[in-house]
């Protein structure tokens, strides 16, 4: 399964909720399987998708909050991971994307396959669930998100050779949309 | 900064409509977190491009938020401030430590001391030094520019001899 197949399996099952896209190939690929106004397409920033997640949920804690994270990604913001692990968001799905690679800037190697990411988010106190296949995504992502959070999903994919197109909303759109999407949500 | 006015501070931005306090301690501001801590209201981050990031979650869903941190940590913070702060346009208060204000201050933090306001004034973010007489107003304007949408900092200064 590629990035791109697995978002497309995930976003039918996330409902109206809220997602975090970590800059790069995972925001472009949100925004052109399923542009909405609850997306936060996070286009710079590396490695804060986590962090501005976390924000987002512990103010609509009655929210599922769903983050699409990449592996180099969270490597660079580990420390992301403990504060999260400490605050316990009920709320807050984490979802990372490992294709053991940094996609985005020509497909150079991370050290996702040294480490086991999963382990650092047990350590850490997320519930930790790794998928490996299509199938596995979809017959067991709808349990998984009905665990209380936080959790982390590892969702392991391969590289594509299609590159999404770059997201194009002004970035102020895109705090609007979001902001006010979270209002109608809560109300 | 005295004690009194550093936890004085803390209560006039609680009071004010501030909900969120996050970020990375530093010396120069110890009474104004020790007045959050107790009262339950600070988040101290891992770093402080963490803080910020946040801090923007807070005010995408509308929740008023100061990031405090140290002189340092502002310069590490510098891409984040550019590629999510402002190219977003999410208004936030920076509360900043002034290590190496004076030549006295430990030797690390004597570089970043010199260039710290140009960086400020290079990266175009309005900011105000924090005075013991006149705090209020400058909290004041500091809470006018959020409302107005507008991200600025505050400076504390390192001052002993």
């Amino acid at each position: 399964m590629n990035r791109k197949q697995a978002i497309s399996t995930i976003v039918k099952e996330v409902g109206n909720n809220p997602i975090i896209s970590a800059n790069g190939f995972i925001s472009r690929d949100l925004y052109e399987i399923c542009d909405r106004n609850q997306n936060f397409y996070m286009i710079g920033s590396m490695g804060l998708a986590s962090s501005i997640g976390l924000g987002v949920a512990l103010k609509n804690p009655k929210i599922k909050v769903f983050v699409f994270d990449g592996d180099g990604n969270i490597l660079m913001n580990l420390g992301s991971l403990t504060t999260i692990g400490s605050l316990q968001p009920k709320n807050l799905i984490h979802i990372i994307f490992d294709n053991n690679s940094h996609e985005s800037t020509g497909g150079q190697p991370t050290h996702s396959n040294k480490i086991k990411l999963s382990r650092i988010g047990k350590s850490v106190n997320y519930k930790v669930f790794n998928i490996v296949s299509k199938k596995e995504l979809i017959s067991n992502f709808k349990k998984i998100i009905n665990h209380k959070g936080p959790v982390m999903i590892v969702v392991k994919v391969n590289k594509s050779k299609k590159v999404s197109k770059r997201v194009e909303i002004e970035p102020k759109k895109i705090v609007e949309r979001f902001t006010n999407s979270l209002k109608i949500h809560s109300s | 900064m005295k004690e009194k006015i550093q936890r004085d501070i803390f209560d006039y931005f609680s009071k004010n409509g501030i909900e969120n306090f996050i970020g990375v301690p530093d010396s120069t501001m110890k009474y104004f977190i020790e007045q959050g801590l107790e009262q339950k209201k600070i988040l101290i981050t891992t770093k402080e491009e963490e803080a910020i990031g946040i801090g923007a979650g807070f005010c995408i869903s509308k929740s008023p938020t100061i990031i405090f941190m140290q002189n340092a940590g502002f310069g590490n913070s510098i891409s984040t401030i550019t590629s999510l702060i402002q190219l977003y346009e999410i208004p936030l208060i920076f509360l900043i430590g002034w290590r190496g204000y004076k030549k006295n201050d430990a030797p690390e933090h004597l570089g970043f001391g010199k260039i710290q306001n140009q960086l400020l004034k290079i990266l175009d973010i309005p900011f105000k030094i924090m005075s013991e007489n006149e705090w209020k107003s400058i909290c004041d304007w500091s809470l006018h520019n959020l409302h107005k949408n507008n991200s600025c900092a505050l400076i504390i200064k390192r001052e002993h001899e």
